[in-house]
């Protein structure tokens, strides 16, 4: 990704940050302030995961001053959010001077600063986000602080708009005692997965007397969708004057037993798609650590074709989805004509695997017959 | 000190089109600083309202207006204070050399950002307040209290390219005791006479050298002050220099301009009046050589300093 139009030292930095951030920090807007020159790049907006929501800084150098470390605008609903100015609460005295540091001691050629400023801010930020959940007038949200808190890694932000009511979010990592990176044969992840729990719950205004259920998402790593999608999970309920600390335990051990239920999973897949060598023969392609999508090339007399198999994760309550591509027929677009998604056609998940095998690989050779009067009509046309 | 809080921020029309065109026309984003006075002004309360009821301080007691008179403009960032946005009052003092007026604030230039203050703007503006203040003047109360330099304004341009307005400006007053910004309002006071009203309050200053003008030819001045001899000396001094301009002419010579020598004495003032002319033009055509010269050492900077930036071009 290269940054055209940005200095050279300033598109190292950015460089830097986008590829080393723990969190994925994308780019959203790039302009120049430079008023001789537009051409030069010099401002652009970060969007960084906060809260398992997004917040957007705008980051403002100064092409024509290198020397100086850049300046930063914030979202407009953190008009007290000011982590330079002095009077910030001692505990925060480490965080403080590793800032503080960043900014005085600024070396524009080296290019790991920017990161390092955007982690100090963003830690300053989170620090700022607590102290402003802290002073919400709510005993429920009060309580939940003093006992969540000793989990680490709590993020959490205040939301209050004009005319939205106001509500405090709470992101919580879910700890669960596995590794998912290595419960997966030959796993390609770098980084390890992790699932959070969003919780957002609404202030009391002054005519309700009782609380309402706060709002539970589960969010998790997108690489996770792979294994097991968190959408699939049906999350618990939060009974009346339940709490966060009553709460978790439970829904970590139901997303622990699913996740090992997805993983056994990963070893079904595997064998249907075994179980289908005996009819189709060998797969083209077939991804090996997740097993959720095998080619395979066949024929029906003279008619050669291949066979697309998408497996979900819920399989085999799922049955699998096929779609057939013609290998002796183009459409007008030269791309060679494909059939729609097929899912229905006899299944059932009781059956063991070498019966599903059997059962689809009829179904094949029916619709075979079909395609290949599709096919013809396909190429007739035009 | 106490933690005043302004009513409304006061400049006069020609002060914010020069801060504005200062802004425009430098090749990048500039600050500077802000100089005036504060003002109380006691508004009358005529309602029937009971004491009790009015809260708000601004109701039955006074307001406190801020007026900007001039501003110095660095021609660069960070020019008064550190990356981290700490005032340094010797760099501040340079910024401000020769302005007769008191520091009321400063002020920030950025081309395409969010009109909102950032994070170094709102650190230096607590800093600076921390360090200056200067009095409020009050006509009716002579015993005037402190209040902190905290006013700051910011110029932008709009973000997108919308061609509905090219500048903006807010002005915001820290306040010490909520540790925040708080935006007021700006009033412009312009010249005409719609204005007339504002410029009770109003009162820019602009500095005229004092100069002892003896009629040395009258003979009716009694008591004259003999004064120190430094005050004399200065007095010569300055004689001196309005010699050299208008040479030699005396000030009693001017009552020459009525009566019998008129249409003389008139020609030969007018002669006079068109040689000072020709001074100024010539000193007129120094400026604009040496302005153009100027120009081309600030050319030359920046090249160096794009060099070093590793700009290409």
């Amino acid at each position: 990704m290269a940054f055209e139009g940005f200095p050279p030292l300033i598109a190292d930095q950015l460089h830097y940050l986008l590829n080393h951030s723990p969190d994925s920090i994308k780019i959203e807007n790039v302009w120049s302030g430079n008023k001789i020159n537009p051409k030069i790049l010099d401002r652009f907006t970060l969007v960084i995961p906060y809260c398992l929501e997004t917040i957007k800084w705008d980051v403002i150098y100064n092409s024509e001053y290198a020397f100086d470390p850049p300046d930063f605008v914030f979202g407009p609903d953190d008009e007290d959010f000011m982590p330079c100015t002095s009077t910030i609460t001692p505990d925060d005295d480490d965080h403080i001077s590793s800032l503080k540091k960043a900014l005085s001691e600024w070396d524009n050629e080296d290019s790991t600063r920017l990161l390092v400023l955007i982690q100090g801010l963003r830690d300053q930020y989170v620090a700022y986000q607590r102290r402003s959940v802290g002073q919400v007038d709510d005993d429920r949200v009060k309580f939940e602080i003093s006992t969540v808190l000793t989990r680490k890694g709590i993020e959490m932000q205040r939301a209050s708009g004009v005319d939205k009511p106001e509500e405090v979010k709470f992101a919580v990592p879910l700890v669960m005692d596995m590794n998912i990176n290595k419960m997966v044969v030959g796993c390609p992840w770098k980084h390890q997965q992790k699932i959070y729990l969003q919780v957002v719950y609404p202030i009391l205004r002054k005519f309700e007397s009782t609380a309402s259920a706060p709002r539970l998402r589960l969010v998790s790593s997108s690489e996770l969708k792979a294994l097991f999608s968190v959408e699939d999970v049906k999350l618990p309920p939060w009974m009346d004057g339940m709490c966060l600390a009553e709460y978790l335990p439970h829904l970590e051990e139901t997303l622990e037993r699913q996740i090992q239920e997805a993983v056994s999973a990963i070893d079904l897949r595997r064998s249907f798609i075994e179980a289908l060598t005996i009819f189709l023969g060998r797969p083209l392609e077939a991804n090996p650590t997740f097993c959720r999508q095998a080619t395979f090339l066949t024929s029906s007399g003279q008619f050669t074709f291949m066979v697309h198999f998408f497996f979900s994760t819920q399989f085999p309550k799922q049955q699998p989805t096929l779609m057939l591509q013609s290998c002796q027929h183009l459409n007008q677009s030269s791309v060679p004509v494909k059939s729609n998604l097929l899912s229905e056609y006899p299944w059932s998940p009781r059956w063991e695997v070498g019966r599903m095998a059997e059962r689809l690989c009829d179904f094949l050779t029916d619709e075979a017959v079909n395609f290949k009067k599709y096919c013809n009509e396909v190429v007739l046309q035009h | 000190m106490d933690d005043l809080s302004l009513e409304k921020i006061e400049i006069s029309g020609s002060i914010l089109a020069s801060m504005i065109q200062r802004a425009s026309s430098s090749p990048s984003d500039v600050d500077g600083l802000i100089f005036g006075q504060i003002h109380r002004i006691v508004s009358s309360n005529l309602s029937d309202d009971s004491p009790a009821d009015s809260f708000s301080s601004s109701s039955s007691s006074d307001q406190i207006v801020a007026t900007v008179t001039s501003f110095a403009c660095s021609g660069k960032t960070v020019s008064f204070y550190d990356p981290l946005g700490r005032v340094n009052s010797r760099r501040v003092d340079s910024l401000r050399v020769d302005s007769p007026d008191r520091l009321i604030g400063w002020f920030s230039a950025r081309r395409k950002t969010a009109n909102r203050p950032s994070m170094r703007e709102s650190a230096v503006t607590s800093s600076l307040s921390s360090q200056f203040h200067l009095p409020i003047e009050d006509s009716q109360n002579p015993k005037s209290t402190n209040m902190a330099s905290s006013v700051f304004f910011l110029l932008t341009t709009p973000s997108t390219d919308q061609c509905i307005h090219t500048h903006e400006y807010r002005a915001y007053q820290f306040r010490s005791s909520k540790q925040r910004l708080e935006p007021r309002s700006v009033g412009v006071v312009n010249i005409g006479p719609a204005f007339r009203g504002h410029y009770g309050s109003f009162i820019p200053k602009s500095g005229f050298p004092p100069l002892v003008c003896e009629l040395d030819s009258s003979a009716m001045v009694v008591d004259r002050d003999e004064g120190s001899l430094g005050a004399k000396k200065q007095a010569a001094k300055d004689q001196k220099e309005i010699d050299a301009l208008a040479e030699g002419l005396q000030v009693g010579d001017l009552k020459r301009l009525v009566g019998a020598e008129a249409a003389s004495f008139t020609g030969g003032i007018e002669d006079m009046y068109e040689r000072m002319l020709a001074k100024i033009q010539s000193l007129a055509s120094d400026v604009e050589t040496s302005s153009a010269f100027v120009f081309q050492q600030e050319k030359h900077n920046r090249k160096l300093r794009n060099r070093v930036a590793r700009i290409g071009r």
